[in-house]
C-alpha cells in the first residue's frame, strides 16, 4: 500500500519529529512598553478595529480587518509618518485555516520605526490593492497574485511577473510541489519544440545523485570520457585532457613553465 | 613511400591540399572565437572578470560580441530558467555555422543547485552544448582553459562544408 | 543550411505596423549586453522619446524563497549568495542577522568585527564593479579595466578568507566559520592605502568628461516622492535626498561605534548617484581602516570567540566535538535535523550596498521556515523604470538602467 501522503502540503517534512516537543514563542512584549507604538496604535484604534496587537523584535505587529487596509495604511502614510512601504506579501495557512495572512511592512524614518500590519483573508478574496497609496505595492501585489493566486482590486496591470504569463499554478502555495509539477516539468520542451518532442529529450534528471556508468554525456565518468553517442563498455582507459596535440600547434606556443616568470605578490 | 597506390583524384582533390587548407581554417576559427555575451547570473560576472584587466581574454582571440550574428561561441553563464529558455534557443539560431556552445557552471550545465520548479535541468536539453565547465561559479580561469580545450576541438574537427551541424533533434 | 525545428513563431508581436499614433513598440533584453542581466523593457516610442515604459522581469526566477521553505536554516545559506551575486556576503549577513534575531543570540565582538570587514569589503566590491559596468555601458572602457583591477585586489583578501571568490558563504549564523588569515590585514592596508589615488583616477576620467556630463547630468531625474513612493532605498533614495542609511539609523553590528558619514544628495539625477557611490566608497575604506584597529584591539583583549555560544541552536566549536561527547550529539542533531527556532515572525533589514535588504521568516517552530520573504532593493529599483524612463531618450535608457544598479538574481530571486 502507498504511504498517504497529504495533498495541502507537499514541502519537506523532517524526517524525525519529536512527539513531546513543545515550540517555545518569540517574546512578544506589549505595546504600551514603547512611547511611540503605543501613540500610534492610539490613533489607529480610534478610527479602525484591531484584532491583535503586540511588538515582536522590536517592530509592532498589528492585525486588521481585511476591508479596512487602504485606510488604514492611508493613515499610517498622512498622519502617522510611516512614509515607506517595504515590503508586502503573503503567507499560506490554506490548510489550516483555509486563508492566507498578509502582511505590509511599513517603515518610518522619522521615528526611525518599523511596523508590520497583517490581516487574515478566506480563500478566494481578494484583497484591496495599496497601490494608489505606495507605488511600490504595484509590483509587490503582482508578485504575490503570481506567487499564491490572491488578486488585488482596482490594481491596474494585475499579471504575472515572475513567471511566464502563461504559467500553471501558483509556486509559493504548499500545495504545489518545491520541482513543480508535470507542466512545470516540460514547459519548455513543450514550448520550444512541441509536446512530440518529450520522448526524444526526456524527462528531467532531478536526482543529483545520479551516476549511471554508461552516461556520456553528462558528469559521471570524469577522467574517462568519450565522446558523445560512443558505446560504452566500461573499460575505458583514463584520459588526461591537455590543451594542445603532442606535436604543436601551428603559429602557438605551448607554455613553457621554465621560461615563464612567476610573481609572487599580486597585488604588486 | 606509399605501397599502395594512391588515387589523388578521388574524394574531389589532392588529400594533402585538403588537409592543410583544413589546418589553414581551423587554425583561423579558433583562434577568433568571437564569444556571444551570455552573462545570465552569478557566472557572468566571472565571465566579465575574464574579459577584464586581469584575465585578460584578447590575447586568446576572443573578443566578446552581443550580437548572436557576429558571434562563433556562445558562453551560457549561469542559471537557464524556463521563462528564459524560448530566448536561449531562438538566439541560437540565429547564430551562424559553424557555431559552439560553452556551458559554464553548474546551473548550465545541470541545473545545479537550483533543484526547483523555474529552473531548466541543464541547457543541454535545448541546444546542444559542446563543452561544460564545472564550478559554482568557475573561476576565469577554469573559463580561459574551457576555451583553449575548444580550440583543440575546433583543430581536431574536418573545416570542410560536409561537417554536419549539430542537432539537439 | 536546414533550420533547427522547433515551435517558436518570428517575433513580430512587439511590433505594431499600422498605428494611428505613429507609436513603435521596442524590445529590448531579455539578453541585452546593458541591462545588467535579464531585464526585458518593452518600450513604447514616440520617434526617439519613451512614451511607455514596461519592464518585465522574472527571467531569472529561480524559486529561493519555495527552496527556503524546503531547506533547514543552515542549509539555506550558499543559496544566499546567488542573490546579489556581486556582494554575497552581504546577502549571508542579512539571513544571518535574522535568523540571530529570531532566535535571540548575541555574536562575540570578533565574528562581528571580521563581519564588518567582509560586509565593508563587498560593498566595495559591489560599487567597483557597479562602476565598471556603468562606465562599460556608457563606453569608458578605461575606467572598466580600472575598476576590475582594483576590485581583483578585494577579491585575493575575500579568496584568502573563504576559498570562494564570488560566493563566499563566509558568515554563518551566530558567527563566522574562521578567524582571518595572517596576510589579511597587510593585503587589505596594502589595498586601502592605495586605494584614494585609485579613486582619483576614476574621477579624473569621469567627473569633467564632458560625455559622461551629458549622458547623466539631468538625467533620469528621481524626486523623494516618487523614490519614497517605490520604496527605494540605500543609494539611489540618498541622492533623491533622503539620507537614510540602516547603518546609521538603525544600527546593527558595531556600526554604531564607527565613525562615517552618509552622503547624499537632492539632485536625482544620475549624477548624484555616481557621486554618492564614489563617496560611499570613501567611506567604506574609512570604516575598513577603522574595523583594521578594532580587531587588533579584540587581539589585545584575547576575545578569540568567533561563534555565539548557544547549545540549542549552534555547534560547538570544532575542537569540543573533536573532543567532548556531548557536544558532537548535538553537532550531529543540528546538521541533520537542523536548528528549531521558536514560533515567531522576524523582520530585519540591513543595508546592503543596494540598499534595503530585509528577510522576513515566519517561524512555525519547525527546522524549516514557513515562509521566507526576501525584500531585495534592486526588486523596486527595476520597478521605479515604469515611472522613471518615460520623457527620456533611447540612449539615456542605458544610464539609467546603469545607476539604478539593478541586479537581476536579487530581483527575481
Amino acid at each position: 500500500m502507498r504511504a498517504y501522503k497529504a495533498k495541502g502540503d507537499v514541502q519537506a517534512k523532517p524526517y524525525y519529529t519529536d512527539r513531546y516537543w513543545v515550540a517555545p514563542q518569540v517574546a512578544k512584549f506589549d505595546v504600551e512598553s514603547d512611547e511611540v507604538f503605543a501613540k500610534d496604535l492610539e490613533v489607529i484604534k480610534s478610527k479602525f478595529d484591531v484584532l491583535e496587537a503586540f511588538i515582536q523584535v522590536e517592530q509592532m505587529t498589528v492585525f486588521i480587518k481585511p476591508e479596512d487596509n487602504y485606510r488604514v495604511l492611508e493613515l499610517l502614510k498622512n498622519e502617522l509618518e510611516y512614509t515607506q512601504l517595504s515590503e508586502m506579501s503573503a503567507i499560506d495557512f490554506l490548510e489550516t485555516r483555509d486563508g492566507f495572512e498578509v502582511f505590509y511592512q511599513m517603515l518610518s524614518m522619522n521615528k526611525r520605526k518599523r511596523v508590520r500590519i497583517k490581516m487574515f483573508i478566506k480563500n478566494g478574496v481578494a484583497v484591496n490593492s495599496v497601490e494608489k497609496l505606495f507605488r511600490s505595492a504595484d509590483w509587490s501585489e503582482r508578485e504575490m497574485f503570481d506567487m499564491f493566486g490572491i488578486e488585488a482590486n482596482d490594481h491596474p496591470f494585475m499579471k504575472r511577473i515572475l513567471m511566464p504569463y502563461d504559467w500553471q499554478g501558483y509556486p509559493l502555495l504548499k500545495s504545489y510541489p518545491l520541482q513543480g509539477d508535470e507542466f512545470a516539468s516540460w514547459y519548455e520542451v513543450d514550448k520550444i519544440f512541441g509536446k512530440e518532442a518529450r520522448e526524444e529529450i526526456g524527462p528531467e534528471i532531478r536526482d543529483t545523485a545520479t551516476i549511471d556508468r554508461y552516461d556520456s554525456e553528462r558528469f559521471a565518468r570524469l577522467g574517462h570520457e568519450v565522446p558523445k553517442g560512443t558505446k560504452i563498455t566500461g573499460n575505458e582507459p583514463k584520459v588526461t585532457q591537455s590543451y594542445q596535440e603532442d606535436g604543436g600547434v601551428f603559429l602557438i606556443k605551448k607554455l613553457d613553465r621554465d621560461n615563464s616568470k612567476v610573481i609572487d605578490d599580486p597585488q604588486r | 613511400m606509399a605501397q599502395h597506390k594512391i588515387n589523388y583524384t578521388q574524394n574531389g582533390g589532392l588529400p594533402v591540399a585538403l588537409t592543410s587548407m583544413d589546418k589553414v581554417v581551423n587554425w583561423g576559427r579558433s583562434n577568433s572565437l568571437w564569444a556571444m555575451t551570455y552573462g545570465l547570473a552569478c557566472c557572468g560576472i566571472e565571465m566579465m572578470a575574464a574579459g577584464a584587466s586581469r584575465y585578460d581574454f584578447d590575447r586568446f582571440g576572443t573578443i566578446f560580441r552581443a550580437s548572436p550574428r557576429q558571434s562563433d561561441v556562445m558562453i551560457v553563464a549561469g542559471t537557464l530558467t524556463k521563462k528564459h529558455s524560448e530566448f536561449i534557443k531562438r538566439l541560437y539560431d540565429q547564430m551562424t555555422e559553424p557555431r559552439w556552445v560553452i556551458s559554464m557552471g553548474s546551473c548550465a550545465n545541470t541545473g545545479g543547485m537550483f533543484n526547483t520548479y523555474a529552473t531548466v535541468q541543464g541547457v543541454d536539453r535545448i541546444i546542444p552544448v559542446d563543452l561544460y565547465l564545472p564550478g559554482c561559479a568557475p573561476r576565469p580561469e577554469t573559463l580561459q582553459y574551457g576555451v583553449m580545450l575548444l580550440q583543440k576541438k575546433i583543430r581536431a574537427n574536418k573545416a570542410s562544408r560536409a561537417q554536419k551541424p549539430k542537432r539537439l533533434m | 543550411m536546414a533550420q533547427i525545428k522547433n515551435r517558436l513563431t518570428p517575433f513580430f508581436e512587439n511590433i505594431t505596423f499600422d498605428r494611428d499614433d505613429n507609436e513603435l513598440v521596442l524590445n529590448f533584453g531579455p539578453q541585452h549586453p546593458s541591462a545588467h542581466g535579464q531585464l526585458r523593457l518593452m518600450l513604447h516610442l514616440q520617434q526617439e522619446q519613451i512614451v511607455k515604459a514596461h519592464p518585465d522581469v522574472g527571467y531569472l526566477h529561480r524559486g529561493m524563497e519555495k527552496m527556503a521553505e524546503n531547506m533547514i536554516y543552515n542549509e539555506f545559506m550558499p543559496t544566499t549568495d546567488r542573490m546579489d551575486y556581486i556582494a554575497s556576503s552581504s546577502n549571508n549577513y542579512g539571513f544571518a542577522l535574522a535568523v540571530e534575531k529570531l532566535v535571540g543570540l548575541e555574536v562575540p565582538r570578533r565574528a562581528k568585527v571580521i563581519r564588518m570587514m567582509l560586509l565593508e569589503i563587498n560593498r566595495l566590491m559591489s560599487h567597483l564593479f557597479w562602476l565598471a559596468t556603468t562606465a562599460l555601458d556608457i563606453g569608458a572602457m578605461t575606467v572598466f579595466l580600472y575598476a576590475f583591477r582594483e576590485r581583483e585586489y578585494l577579491m585575493d583578501i575575500i579568496e584568502g578568507y573563504c576559498g570562494a571568490r564570488l560566493t563566499h558563504s563566509a558568515i554563518r549564523i551566530g558567527g563566522v566559520p574562521l578567524d582571518i588569515q595572517d596576510t589579511f590585514i597587510d593585503q587589505l592596508k596594502n589595498f586601502l592605502d592605495n586605494f584614494p589615488q585609485a579613486i582619483k583616477d576614476y574621477e579624473d576620467l569621469l567627473d569633467k568628461n564632458r560625455i559622461w556630463l551629458m549622458r547623466m547630468e539631468e538625467v533620469g531625474v528621481i524626486s523623494t516622492e516618487m523614490a519614497l513612493s517605490w520604496g527605494c532605498s540605500g543609494p539611489m533614495l540618498r541622492a533623491s535626498g533622503v539620507a537614510w542609511d540602516i547603518r546609521k539609523d538603525e544600527p546593527y553590528e558595531l556600526y554604531d561605534e564607527v565613525e562615517f558619514r552618509v552622503p547624499w544628495s537632492d539632485k536625482g539625477d544620475n549624477y548624484a548617484r555616481y557621486r554618492v557611490y564614489m563617496e560611499e566608497m570613501r567611506e567604506s575604506a574609512k570604516i575598513l581602516y577603522q574595523t583594521i584597529d578594532m580587531y587588533k584591539k579584540t587581539q589585545i583583549n584575547n576575545q578569540t570567540e568567533l561563534m555565539a555560544h548557544s547549545p540549542k541552536y549552534i555547534s560547538a566549536p570544532k575542537l569540543d566535538i573533536m573532543t567532548q561527547n556531548y557536544s558532537l550529539m548535538q553537532h550531529f542533531v543540528l546538521v541533520t535535523q537542523g536548528m528549531r527556532p521558536p514560533v515567531g515572525e522576524v523582520y530585519i533589514a540591513t543595508e546592503s550596498p543596494k540598499g534595503e535588504l530585509g528577510y522576513f521568516i515566519n517561524s512555525q517552530g519547525g527546522a524549516y521556515p514557513y515562509r521566507l520573504k526576501i525584500r531585495a532593493p534592486s526588486f523596486w529599483h527595476t520597478g521605479i523604470l515604469t515611472d522613471l524612463l518615460p520623457g527620456h531618450y533611447i540612449p539615456d535608457v542605458v544610464s539609467i538602467i546603469g545607476t539604478t544598479n539593478i541586479v537581476f538574481g536579487e530581483v527575481d530571486r
